[in-house]
């Protein structure tokens, strides 16, 4: 059987899945997960049927918690371990995106304005991780090239406490990179980085910061002046 | 309420009476069943018996051994944690109960109850009271000291702690 | 004269009875989770330590004034005696079954303690003033926020000392110091 490593898997490679090989021909199907009763695998499934499901907040947090251990082991510093949660969130927002906007069918437009883009990251896409909007969506005085986005409790962060001497690390550093990947997606190129912004209600809040890059302000200001 | 034994420490910490009401069925099955009375048992005092108890894991001197380890360390460690005028009353587990009571001449009274049981602190204190002081202390027979149980061990003071585990049943 | 029997009094004494009445169509989970916040700020909790299966003191935290104040070594030592008289009190059972669990509840003149040992070993004390009737409830719970906050953090090493801020906060903020 041909094992294209290709990520563009067509309907036909998937439907091969379906016939299996002999590795497989003697296992019955409760053995192997991948593979239902129906003897159909999980690329058969229609993509909506996960639209609307949940999935179990304990497993999350023991999974991310899992992976943040296994990120640590290979880094040296608070930053690093930053960059690489935002390299991990990076992988999941791009294929995130991708699922979102075929979800959205014939309705899916490409923003193409910062303020348009923001909005989408801060509602539908949130709602669609998350089951709600982002809390607040600010642009910085300051600087011009730089937006917030805050959220008060987020998911990835509500078992986890940082010990005192990583004192500077926030695990929202995932969320920020799903937040890049999908601006990246948008051609909107930016940094992202979580930080925490404790106020008295909400211990766990947490701002991302984003910074686009200049040619997307020099691109905005030359479609504001047309 | 079920009575499964009784224990004295006297005030060098050595075992001076042991009273068992043995339990031929298990617990579980009649969990109500009244202590058997003295005439239908073996009843062994005294830490001479060295042989172990049919239906129980450990011979009664040893059980002894550990119930005297157990409540003085939690005798302590209450002390530590609420002032030296505090004093533990009883502790439970998921099988039993275990009331102490402790005399200002540091004679110390164990009863092992099941764990439906009430407190028995003032049950103890009677213990103490009305048999304990009137058939053993006031015995002109029995000596100063108890060293292996010599003198609790009289027929008087045995009789009234039947009749009284029979009352508060 | 040895038939004097002494009557339960405490369980006179100190009954507060709340009844909640909620008919399905109205039960709203938020409204029973206030009214049962309501029922326990009513009890006084002193303290909460956890040990861990070796019998190592992984935390401590006092809540209300009731208990004596000891140094950190102090409780090191409490801990591992306490470890100790607990595996001892499942062997003397006199009772025929041959698993016993060891001491569950505790009560002296000044305190009564809760002890529940986890399946893994952990063992959660509280302590709390006499005769609180719900202390079950109040184990179970932390019990439940240290599965949430302490294991699933990432950063606890399993049997070390916890310092965990969330579970700290949620601790605090479910034993509230009694006013």
């Amino acid at each position: 059987m041909n094992r294209d490593p290709s990520p563009f898997r067509t309907a036909s490679t998937a439907s091969t899945a379906t016939s299996p090989t002999p590795k497989y021909a003697n296992l019955t199907a409760s053995t192997n997960l991948r593979y239902s009763l129906t003897r159909k695998s999980i690329y058969d499934r229609h993509l909506n049927r996960t639209k609307t499901s949940e999935l179990s907040k304990s497993a999350f947090a023991f999974l991310f918690g899992e992976m943040v251990q296994y990120a640590q082991k290979k880094v040296y510093g608070v930053q690093d371990l930053e960059k690489k949660l935002n390299l991990h969130g990076y992988a999941v927002g791009q294929r995130f995106l991708e699922l979102l906007l075929w979800r959205d069918g014939r309705t899916a437009k490409r923003e193409t304005r910062i303020l348009g883009i923001l909005q989408f990251i801060s509602h539908q896409l949130y709602r669609a991780i998350f089951q709600k909007q982002a809390d607040t969506l600010e642009k910085v005085r300051e600087n011009e090239d730089e937006y917030m986005i805050s959220d008060n409790d987020p998911v990835v962060n509500t078992y986890i406490s940082v010990p005192k001497e990583m004192s500077q690390l926030n695990c929202g550093a995932f969320i920020a990179g799903i937040i890049e990947a999908v601006l990246d997606g948008h051609c909107f190129p930016a940094k992202v980085t979580a930080h925490t912004a404790p106020n008295e209600m909400w211990p766990g809040r947490t701002v991302f910061l984003i910074k686009f890059e200049p040619e997307v302000l020099e691109r905005e200001a030359l479609r504001v002046g047309s | 309420m079920v009575v499964y034994s009784f224990f004295i420490f006297d005030r060098h910490c050595e075992c001076i009476y042991i009273r068992q009401w043995l339990n031929n069925t298990p617990s579980v099955a009649q969990p109500l069943s009244r202590p058997v009375t003295a005439s239908s048992v073996a009843t062994v005092a005294t830490s001479v018996a060295e042989k172990p108890a049919p239906g129980s894991r450990l011979s009664m001197a040893e059980q002894a051994k550990l119930v005297f380890g157990v409540i003085f360390s939690l005798r302590n460690m209450v002390k530590k944690l609420c002032g030296p005028e505090d004093s533990f009353l009883c502790y439970r587990t998921g099988h039993y109960k275990l009331h102490y009571y402790e005399t200002l001449s540091s004679l110390r009274f164990v009863m092992l109850t099941d764990i439906r049981t009430e407190s028995l602190k003032s049950s103890l204190h009677q213990i103490y009271v009305n048999l304990y002081v009137e058939y053993v202390v006031k015995n002109p027979l029995s000596p100063v000291e108890h060293a292996g149980g010599e003198g609790v061990n009289n027929e008087l003071f045995e009789l009234g702690i039947d009749g009284f585990v029979r009352t508060i049943d | 004269m040895l038939r004097h029997r002494q009557l339960p009094v405490h369980s006179l004494q100190s009954s507060i009875i709340i009844i909640i009445v909620i008919s399905p169509r109205t039960a709203d989970t938020s409204s029973l989770g206030l009214l049962i916040g309501i029922i326990i700020t009513t009890m006084v909790v002193y303290a909460v330590l956890i040990l861990n299966k070796a019998g190592g003191l992984i935390y401590q935290r006092d809540f209300n004034p009731g208990l004596q104040k000891l140094s950190s070594n102090d409780y090191l030592i409490l801990a591992g005696t306490f470890h100790g008289v607990h595996a001892i009190t499942s062997q003397i059972s006199p009772t025929n079954e041959t698993s016993s669990s060891g001491l569950e509840v505790l009560e002296s003149e000044n305190f009564v303690m809760r002890c529940f040992q986890t399946l893994t070993g952990t063992k959660f004390l509280i302590f709390a003033e006499p005769r609180q009737q719900n202390l079950d409830v109040v184990v179970r719970r932390v019990y439940e926020l240290y599965a949430d906050y302490v294991m699933k953090n990432p950063f606890y090493q399993i049997e070390m000392p916890i310092r965990s801020e969330g579970f700290d906060r949620h601790l605090t903020s479910y034993i509230k110091p009694h006013q």
